[in-house]
């Protein structure tokens, strides 16, 4: 009948029409960049008579505000486009996706020139896989300018197997480790920071917050992973990138060792256990959900331990909101994860290596560029004051740009904000400069052949780590633990960061 | 009538129960997302919070151009999934019931197997990416994973099968009638409540759909709401759990905090809850197969 | 022979062309999103270099290494601590969410109000919507050490100590059963409620007749007439058996190490092992290792529920 033949027609229809879509695909294996939504830059022509390349940069979202982003592109491709023609695309991942969504790209042929690579994110393992391309070559041919304006550590430390896969960005390579806490309380019970000396010493001042004023935490945890005991042996500690197999940096030898077996180790989590059962720390310490500016900023919090830098105290009054005054009890010391925590790497996706090293260039470089990238537009995001330095524009609630600073490229080129020390870039340099460096700097560990140690251990790790360095367990524990680690292999790790790092040192002599 | 009032009496008791225990958490997290953030940091979530404050919703409201784009993508995602996901699904749930469907056996297998074994990730991945050029756009929330699964289809076959007596079926076929009008004017008439589960759960399953946003999609304008709100939490998570050489804390200090989770955790839900009795309409009672008794 | 038992097909295929073309759409998406990325179960079995790149390559290229990818997962005495806890809280949640979200859904359908009815349905689906890492938080503002409602306000009522939950491995089973139950039921009683509601009314009007009571109508109508979605529902459970619901594992117990004896199961213990290394070979390992295991349970299952009713049976 009539309508059966049309229902029919209806059914085959849409049956072609997948059918359709599977053949139109079918040859699709690798046809370029299929997947970034429109291309910029088409009719643009610097007048050199070649097409502009677009290069797609991927960036962690941190989080922070970046709905003008697209703004600030196009400002900074009016640059790019002139002086290298080529512009540049910025795609935001968020951290919590940023493995997944990367490995996923890189598996495929998708388009990426140049991306964020960081310790904290693999970088060591992505050169194993092949997920990134050596840099030495470009960086002599067309990366000049990231050499001369940088010092040598911060493209050298981050080799492996003797090639550099990336560059570091500007910031503090070092940290030193201190105590900062509420200077109102510190004023109001007389406490005078500058008379101590060392983490011991501030226990007859947690015991006086505790008494004095009940209901404060006298010792914030700052979360679960830069836990009390973190906090106190770090400067101690080269954790030799994943922290499975160390160096101690007080015997001064390179002997990697379990750090979890170490006299300091241990030390350190019996203080930390003193202090919970002395109600110094808080009793959800291991499992808060709530950082350490938020406990602050409610007024829960006395104090905490941190990695400090110049300027750091004018950082964190900003963040909390009450004036923080801090006292650095170890010196400035440099692990071998300096460098890497935060690079600029080309991946192996890469058709346009050369204009994505001449970008990078740029952002070591060029003022404007990185200012923009930064700070934003001039006049939208930051003003100029009259002594040079930068604030937010007036009536500004909530900026539609705010960017970490010490994420990418050269951040000394830029103008510097109202009410940091307007010579905190030369302060940075000289912090660097003047820190005690680890041996194995510029050493990275490379886990492939260990991968099964690594992922038994590391569910090991994670089973113990908070609860020992937050005081909220008992060390007595530790024995296990460390049998626990050795069942389930840290020694064959142990053993071959060893032959790894001897390796390294021999070469570069 | 079949029951008495004891017996109504002991339901609703059972129900009611139930219900209050499923309501109170949904209570809590409604007014914690009224609440003072300092109030929930110093005491925790409470049902009665110190000072209430508007301060989430407030936030909320400054972002209103990528939410109401979010509710946006997720509405379109969800109607035009569910709708194809149920005709697909019924179609090839219908021709595996009928027994004179050749190879029937063997492709309800191949069916059933889907469920077994996974290809991963990875590999997925690059067929939707690759093959079909799906990254950044719209089918890409509506096609990988969702659309129809094995479950599905073999539920809405066992309603068919079970429900809907052979007679009715043989009396179509040998009148003269196809396949086709059976199907429509016979079976989907009388499967309305199996139609409007699955439809239900499809529909959830869209709304509730995070993880093909979250590795198909960079361009934010495509983001669904619970994209929107998982990623958020996740980085939360993230940064409290790695450190990033103490930066993190600069990054979380940014992040919206307690009270406005929580009320992006409820506009998140509301919508659903109103859709819900509509499909309720359906699940009625009694539906009377008549074509039987004749 | 051959010939003629070609030629009947081919005319059952063409008598029925209707048929064949009505499920041709579901299964080209089958094979679109099962079939075609299932080939890429190999990277099992591969180390993965990213220099090769693309699906061809992924499907066909990289280095064999073995079960070099599979070692993880049973090295340590852990590997029997995740086996035993994922079997056994799954083997749990079928058999109590089953029977729960039966006898809700018959409760439900003995109701008289209608309005009563659809509100309770609505009210107790709100927890599947909730994304489990908001859960997580929930169950954070009961179990809190300090704040919780637990410890501050339950507990002090009964004259019990506070507890400090989150390291205290042996409440967690019943904690986490709890969760699980609370959040599946609303879901799962959809699809029963559907199933009884299919169920002619006539067969309850003719015990009645008879004298039945209630208890009877139920253990002998109700529930042998909803058996085949049950069956189903069962079956298919038990072939995810090796499978764990990774939000409510990994946040409600707030990724707590003290937890982990009563907690880990294999998808968190995949994930936290992977975390650093990013190796797709070895997650892959672990999802093939579920599916094979779930695949013989279903097998088996399905053979067994087959000898009752053939019917009933999967395939």
């Amino acid at each position: 009948m009539a309508s059966n033949k049309r229902k029919l027609w209806a059914l085959t229809l849409s049956l072609l029409l997948i059918a359709g879509l599977l053949a139109a695909c079918g040859g699709g294996s690798g046809s370029g960049s299929g997947n970034s939504k429109g291309s910029s830059g088409g009719g643009q022509s610097s007048g050199s008579g070649e097409k502009p390349v677009e290069l797609i940069f991927a960036m962690p979202n941190t989080g922070t505000p970046m709905n003008d982003l697209e703004l600030v592109q196009e400002e900074i491709n009016k640059i790019a486009l002139q002086k290298i023609n080529a512009t540049v695309k910025f795609t935001l991942i968020d951290w919590a996706a940023w493995n997944q969504q990367i490995n996923l790209v890189l598996a495929g042929n998708e388009q990426l020139d140049l991306l964020v690579t960081s310790a904290y994110m693999n970088y060591s393992s992505m050169v194993a896989k092949n997920q990134l391309i050596p840099l030495d070559d470009l960086l002599q041919q067309y990366g000049q300018g990231i050499m001369e304006a940088m010092d040598p550590v911060f493209y050298e430390g981050t080799r492996i197997n003797g090639k550099i896969y990336g560059v570091s960005s500007f910031r503090e390579l070092v940290a030193d480790y201190g105590f900062n806490a509420r200077k109102d309380l510190l004023d109001k019970h007389q406490i005078d920071l500058s008379q101590v000396k060392s983490f011991e010493d501030l226990e007859p001042i947690f015991q006086l917050i505790k008494e004095k004023e009940p209901g404060m935490i006298p010792l914030v945890q700052r979360n679960t992973s830069n836990t009390v005991v973190n906090d106190m042996i770090a400067s101690r500690v080269d954790n030799l990138g994943d922290g499975m197999g160390v160096l101690m940096l007080d015997d001064n030898n390179t002997t990697v060792v379990n750090l979890y077996e170490t006299p300091q180790y241990r030390e350190a989590v019996e203080l930390a256990r003193k202090w919970y059962n002395a109600g110094y720390i808080a009793s959800d310490a291991a499992t808060s959900q709530e950082g350490y500016v938020a406990l602050m900023k409610a007024g829960k919090g006395f104090g905490y331990f941190s990695n400090m830098k110049p300027g750091f105290e004018a950082q964190e009054t900003g963040l909390i909101g009450y004036e923080i005054e801090g006292v650095r009890l170890t010196p400035a010391v440099g692990g071998s994860s300096g460098p890497v925590a935060f690079m600029i790497s080309i991946p192996s996706n890469s058709k346009h290596p050369e204009k994505a090293m001449q970008f990078m260039n740029l952002l070591y470089t060029d003022a404007d560029i990185m200012n923009l990238l930064t700070l934003g537009i001039e006049g939208k995001h930051y003003v100029k004051t009259d002594n040079g330095q930068v604030r937010v524009p007036d009536g500004v609630e909530s900026s539609g740009y705010v960017f970490n600073q010490w994420l990418i490229g050269n951040n000394s080129l830029t103008y510097v904000w109202e009410g940091w020390d307007p010579n905190q870039w030369e302060n940075l340099k000289a912090f660097n400069r003047n820190a005690v460096y680890s041996p194995a700097l510029g050493f990275l560990f490379d886990a492939d052949k260990v991968k099964t140690e690594v992922a038994a251990v590391s569910n090991v790790i994670s089973e113990y780590k908070a609860g020992l360095e937050s005081g909220a367990v008992d060390p007595n524990v530790l024995p296990k633990f460390i049998e626990d680690l050795k069942k389930a292999g840290i020694d064959t790790i142990i053993a071959e960061k060893q032959r790894q790092l001897d390796e390294f040192l021999a070469a570069n002599q | 009538m079949r029951t008495n009032a004891v017996q109504q009496t002991l339901f609703h008791a059972i129900m009611a129960a139930l219900s209050a225990a499923c309501l109170f958490p949904f209570i809590l997290l409604f007014v914690v997302s009224f609440s003072d953030e300092q109030s929930i940091i110093l005491n925790g979530y409470s049902l009665i919070p110190d000072s209430f404050s508007l301060e989430a919703y407030r936030y909320l409201w400054g972002q209103l151009t990528p939410l109401a784009r979010a509710y946006g993508i997720t509405v379109l995602i969800t109607a035009v999934g569910t709708i194809t996901g149920l005709l697909i699904s019924s179609l090839l749930a219908y021709s595996l019931s009928r027994d004179e469907m050749p190879l029937r056996r063997v492709l309800s297998f191949l069916v059933v197997f889907t469920l077994l074994f996974n290809g991963g990730l990875v590999p997925t991945y690059l067929v939707y990416t690759e093959v079909f050029h799906l990254k950044n756009t719209l089918l890409a929330l509506i096609v990988p994973g969702l659309l129809t699964n094995a479950f599905f289809i073999l539920i809405i076959r066992t309603f068919f099968k079970m429900s809907i007596p052979g007679a009715v079926i043989e009396s179509a076929y040998i009148d003269g009638a196809s396949e086709w009008t059976i199907f429509s004017r016979i079976i989907l008439p009388l499967s309305l409540p199996i139609l409007a589960t699955i439809g239900m759960m499809l529909t959830i399953a869209y709304w509730n759909d995070w993880f093909n946003g979250l590795i198909y999609i960079t361009n934010p304008k495509l983001y669904s709401i619970q994209n929107l709100l998982n990623r958020m939490l996740s980085n939360i998570q993230f940064l409290m759990q790695n450190d990033l050489g103490g930066r993190s804390s600069e990054s979380l200090a940014q992040m919206p905090m307690n009270a406005v989770r929580m009320a992006m955790a409820v506009i998140g839900i509301l919508p659903i809850l109103c859709i819900y009795p509509f499909f309720q309409k359906y699940l009625v009672k009694g539906l009377v197969i008549g074509a039987v008794k004749g | 022979m051959n010939q003629s038992r070609w030629r009947k097909f081919r005319k059952r295929v063409v008598r029925h062309r209707m048929l064949i073309l009505m499920a041709l759409p579901g299964l080209a998406y089958l094979v679109i999103n099962n079939y075609l990325p299932m080939l890429g179960v190999t990277i099992a079995f591969k180390e993965i270099d990213y220099s090769r790149k693309g699906l061809f390559n992924l499907l066909f290229g990289h280095e064999w290494i073995g079960f070099k990818n599979f070692e993880y997962l049973f090295r340590t005495d852990d590997a029997y601590t995740i086996t035993r806890n994922t079997i056994l809280y799954n083997g749990l949640f079928i058999v109590l969410n089953t029977v729960v979200a039966i006898a809700v859904a018959i409760v439900l359908n003995e109701i008289r109000s209608r309005f009563m009815s659809r509100l309770y349905q609505s009210l107790i689906l709100l927890p599947y919507l909730i994304s489990m890492v908001i859960v997580g938080y929930l169950a954070l503002s009961m179990l809190n050490v300090e704040n919780g409602f637990m410890n501050k306000t339950i507990l002090p009522l009964l004259g019990i100590d506070p507890v400090s939950w989150y390291s205290e491995p042996a409440y967690w089973p019943y904690i986490l059963t709890f969760v699980n139950l609370w959040k599946n039921v609303g879901y799962l009683c959809i699809i029963y409620l559907a199933a009884i509601v299919g169920i002619n009314h006539e067969y309850y009007e003719a015990a009645v007749i008879d004298g039945a009571s209630k208890w009877q109508q139920i253990t002998r109508i109700t529930v042998p007439l909803i058996a085949p979605t049950i069956t189903i529902m069962m079956l298919l459970a038990v072939g995810r058996i090796f499978y764990s619901d990774f939000g409510l594992f990994y946040q409600v117990p707030l990724n707590s190490g003290a937890l982990k004896p009563t907690t880990d199961v294999i998808d968190t213990y995949v994930y936290r092992g992977l975390m650093t290394l990013g190796d797709i070979g070895m997650s892959s390992a672990a999802g093939l290792y579920q599916s094979a295991v779930g695949f013989v349970l279903i097998l088996l299952s399905n053979w067994l529920v087959r000898r009752r009713s053939r019917d009933q049976a999967l395939f």
